[in-house]
């Protein structure tokens, strides 16, 4: 067959020439700030690794806390490029957390959670915490010293939630304790429970961008008014999409060098009845906010100060979830959004570093 | 009577530190009795000091030379004994006859050891009681509580360091460090209450207890006969009586300072024997630390070496067994043990090089990956360059 | 325009040459990963131990296990045993005394019995037992769950 038999053989059952009309006529905005485009696009390339490179794991990986860290073990050290899969996983989850985090930011500061993209927003704030969700539950599965106690020191923050505090603790370790069951519930949370939903927000969450398209930063439009090459129209096909590939291959090289020259190490087998080893700290992604609970007084006003802290950041995270109905739309709103937003990135950055520092070696 | 007084001051004095003191004090007596082994069984103070009818009274300490005789009118009566404990010995009293420390109390010498010494008086807990003097993780501090003691040991004609040599050995190691109550202490050699120093012909029998394949080697090498020609205790020719230390490959050899030298030298056909054997430790004990340093780097660089390690680790079982085939004197069975350490070196070394190289491979494959990523990147670039959009 | 044109087959040319070659790149370390290894599994909960018709009675045998030796014996009866031959005083490897019936550890003369027990010498503990089973002529022991 030709490729135009092929072609309207697959266009009378597929909706294909509507798919390629659609992206024929797609058009992304290019002004001087439409270089974050990319990171949504990056973000979504690195699920895609972790997707396919855990799926390979999946294939020798057995969960349970006799076999964990041998299969891991076995991964590394027997099959063949076992330890370029498992280090590319390792590397592409932190990536992957950096560039959720590289996005957020950025369509935060350039206002893309305004009207009409609020469900773009909400749905893209869930995958930011289901992305941390999967980091912080693929984490313990190597079972060794490191990730056992982080997951101990990290489940515990959780006993500072009120009045759920506790069950919320055992409903995440499946006990009391970190052991084996807290394994297999957090694989069982990993490989399904947080990719099934997962799944489904992208698919929300990139059919919405489709419908909706690129959003325009505020100031960028009032620009264009005077000057109309502040923002040009930029063709999807093929323009953007080469610019995107260019991004993800670019992305695949530096994950491959990672992998190479720093493989991500076995570790100690975790021992439960081992004292933890000293500067136990959960991933660094965590560190901002198991640094900021350092610091809160036990007790403030009379109510437990870790509590105080744990509510504070859930009222936050509701706050963030939120923001488009809370946001005004006046430049000054705008101003008060950024600044609000540098802040905390600056808050957590402070805080990370000062976490690194305390517990360095 | 105040001679009497006047060593037990002395004894006092000198065993204030320790746990098995007389405890002349009343009230500390009676304090000590009352975790007694004795007192355990019923017995009160006056079945040791019969000197007294009624107790509350002031005792009388009893005169050394009578202590032992004392303790044996019990210990020695096996229908008595087989009352409290039916396995216990009734010998002590009989070894201690033989002993050195018998015979002098037995012709007036009071300043030796007798049973309250060793094992206490009022305080008096079984062998196997972790709290005992003589329990076998602190029974050489009991004996060097006299026998590291200078001055007392000047007394006797005989120097105070075999407590400070064999805690400088390796088994006070084994003993003091690893907790193995396997190692030798002082009782081992010397025996406990028939303590004599053994003799000359007889302390290697001790030895052979535990190493028993160096002692079947060395009896049937030619160097048994010639030792007991010249009057050499076998074992302690080479390795020490007291101060046993860790033996090294450098003992081996020919020059100033070796074990051998102090028979050998280059003249005679075992001078040959010596420099091969010699010859071959040091290459396996090379090889070794060699595989050891390159399957470290490769670990250190990520890689996984379990058939290295597993390898060296036989070598290391090559190397024990040839330091036991040492004590053959002769090449043949050391040779050939020592040969199949070195094989089993090089195998890890082998292990160690390939992982080391696959590194190395992994780096060209990412080397080819990357340029043929580059040069995709590159032609990408040039072609979106060349795509104008202007709109 | 010709060469406009020639210049860009050539680079659409170039790109797919480079792009099958990253494609080959990332498709050739999985597939190599996908198909299973020589040794299916790693070998630290089980191992073969050798042929059960070739272990006499009155014999033993070492085997690696991991990355430490294990001793598979059968009885003067017939039964066998499996332990891990690392003796538990200073971690030589311990052997089978055919004429003592019992395992025996060449560096300081500890002895252990069938049933792993340290019965004389320095060994302070017995050996860890494994699980033992034959399967078609081959011994495999296993940990013990």
């Amino acid at each position: 067959m030709s490729q135009t038999t092929l072609r309207s053989w697959l266009d009378e059952r597929l909706p294909l020439a509507d798919l390629i009309q659609t992206l024929r006529h797609k058009t992304i905005p290019h002004h001087r700030h439409s270089a974050w485009y990319y990171f949504g696009g990056v973000t979504l390339f690195l699920f895609g690794i972790q997707v396919g490179t855990g799926a390979l794991l999946l294939l020798y990986y057995r969960p349970s806390a006799s076999e964990a860290y041998e299969s891991v073990q076995f991964i590394t050290a027997r099959v063949p490029f076992g330890w370029l899969i498992r280090s590319i996983h390792a590397w592409a989850a932190n990536l992957m957390v950096a560039g959720a985090f590289a996005h957020f930011f950025s369509v935060l500061f350039l206002h893309a959670y305004r009207r009409p993209r609020e469900l773009t927003w909400m749905s893209g704030v869930l995958l930011l915490l289901l992305t941390l969700g999967f980091g912080f539950t693929g984490y313990l599965l190597p079972w060794n010293e490191v990730s056992f106690f982080a997951t101990r020191v990290g489940t515990d923050i959780a006993t500072g939630v009120p009045i759920v505090g506790d069950s919320l603790v055992r409903f995440m370790r499946g006990g009391d304790d970190v052991t084996g069951a807290t394994l297999t519930r957090l694989f069982g949370f990993h490989v399904a429970i947080l990719p099934a939903i997962t799944t489904a927000l992208v698919g929300l969450h990139l059919l919405l961008v489709q419908r909706h398209g690129m959003s325009v930063p505020p100031s960028v439009e009032r620009r264009s008014v005077d000057d109309p090459t502040a923002l040009r129209s930029m063709p999807f096909l093929p323009h953007f999409l080469l610019r995107d590939l260019f991004a993800w291959t670019a992305v695949l090289a530096l994950m491959a060098a990672l992998a190479t020259f720093y493989p991500w190490e076995l570790g100690t087998k975790a021992d439960a009845f081992a004292p933890a080893p000293a500067g136990i700290r959960p991933e660094w992604y965590f560190l901002w906010a198991f640094e900021t609970l350092k610091y809160v007084p036990p007790s403030i006003a009379g109510i437990d100060g870790e509590s105080l802290a744990v509510v504070t950041m859930g009222l936050a995270a509701l706050g963030v979830l939120l923001l488009p109905f809370l946001a005004g739309h006046t430049p000054k709103a705008h101003r008060l959004i950024l600044w609000v937003g540098v802040a905390t990135l600056g808050f957590m950055t402070l805080m990370t570093a000062l976490s690194l520092a305390g517990t360095a070696p | 009577m105040k001679r009497s007084l006047t060593i037990l001051g002395l004894l006092w004095f000198a065993l204030l530190a320790a746990k098995a003191d007389a405890q002349t004090l009343t009230a500390d007596a009676t304090a000590a009795f009352e975790d007694d082994v004795h007192a355990s069984a019923g017995l009160t103070c006056v079945a040791c000091h019969q000197d007294q009818a009624t107790s509350g009274e002031q005792f009388q300490t009893p005169p050394r030379t009578a202590i032992a005789p004392m303790c044996a009118t019990c210990h020695s009566d096996a229908t008595y004994m087989n009352r409290f404990n039916p396995q216990v010995r009734v010998d002590q009293f009989l070894e201690y006859q033989t002993s050195t420390h018998g015979r002098q109390m037995a012709a007036g010498e009071a300043r030796v050891a007798t049973c309250t010494d060793c094992h206490g008086a009022h305080g008096v807990k079984r062998v196997a009681d972790p709290r005992s003097p003589v329990f076998p993780l602190n029974v050489t501090l009991t004996c060097a509580r006299c026998h590291g003691d200078a001055e007392r040991m000047k007394l006797f004609g005989h120097t105070a360091a075999p407590p400070a040599d064999w805690a400088a050995s390796v088994h006070a190691a084994a003993l003091l460090e690893r907790g193995d109550t396997s190692a030798p202490t002082c009782a081992t050699c010397h025996g406990s209450h028939g303590a004599v120093p053994p003799g000359v012909s007889s302390v290697a029998n001790v030895c052979a207890q535990c190493h028993i394949r160096e002692a079947e080697l060395f009896r049937a090498s030619p160097k048994r006969d010639i030792f007991e020609a010249i009057g050499q205790a076998e074992c302690l020719a080479c390795h020490n009586n007291h101060k046993i230390e860790q033996p090294a490959d450098a003992w081996v050899g020919l020059e100033e300072g070796t074990v051998c030298a102090l028979c050998h030298d280059e003249t005679g056909d075992s001078a040959e024997t010596i420099r091969a054997i010699r010859r071959d430790l040091d290459l396996l004990s090379a090889t070794m630390a060699e595989a050891d340093a390159t399957i470290t780097r490769a670990e250190q660089a990520g890689m996984l070496l379990d058939d290295g390690r597993t390898a060296l680790r036989d070598a290391r079982e090559h190397q024990v067994q040839s330091h036991v085939l040492v004590h053959g004197f002769a090449a043949p069975p050391f040779s050939e043990r020592a040969t199949a350490g070195i094989a089993s070196a090089q195998r890890a070394q082998e292990a160690g090089d390939a992982a080391l190289e696959e590194l190395q491979a992994r780096r060209r494959g990412l080397a080819i990956a990357t340029l043929l990523i580059l040069a995709f990147l590159v032609t990408l670039g040039l072609k979106i360059r060349r795509l104008s959009w202007n709109a | 325009m010709a060469s406009d044109s020639g210049r860009r087959s050539i680079l659409n040319w170039l790109l797919g040459l480079w792009g099958t070659g990253v494609c080959g790149a990332v498709l050739y370390p999985v597939t190599r990963y996908l198909a299973p290894p020589d040794l299916p599994e790693a070998a630290s909960q089980s191992v073969s131990a050798g042929s059960a018709q070739a272990l006499l009675p009155n014999t033993g045998r070492i085997v690696p296990f991991g990355s430490r030796p294990a001793i598979v014996v059968r009885t003067a009866t017939g039964e066998l045993r499996a332990f891990s031959a690392t003796c538990t005083h200073l971690d030589c490897t311990v052997q089978y005394r055919p004429d003592l019936h019992r395992i025996w550890c060449a560096c300081h003369n500890g002895e252990y019995d069938l049933n792993g027990r340290n019965v004389a010498g320095p060994p302070p503990r017995p050996l860890e037992a494994f699980d033992v089973n034959v399967k078609d002529d081959e011994i495999v022991i296993a940990r013990s769950s």
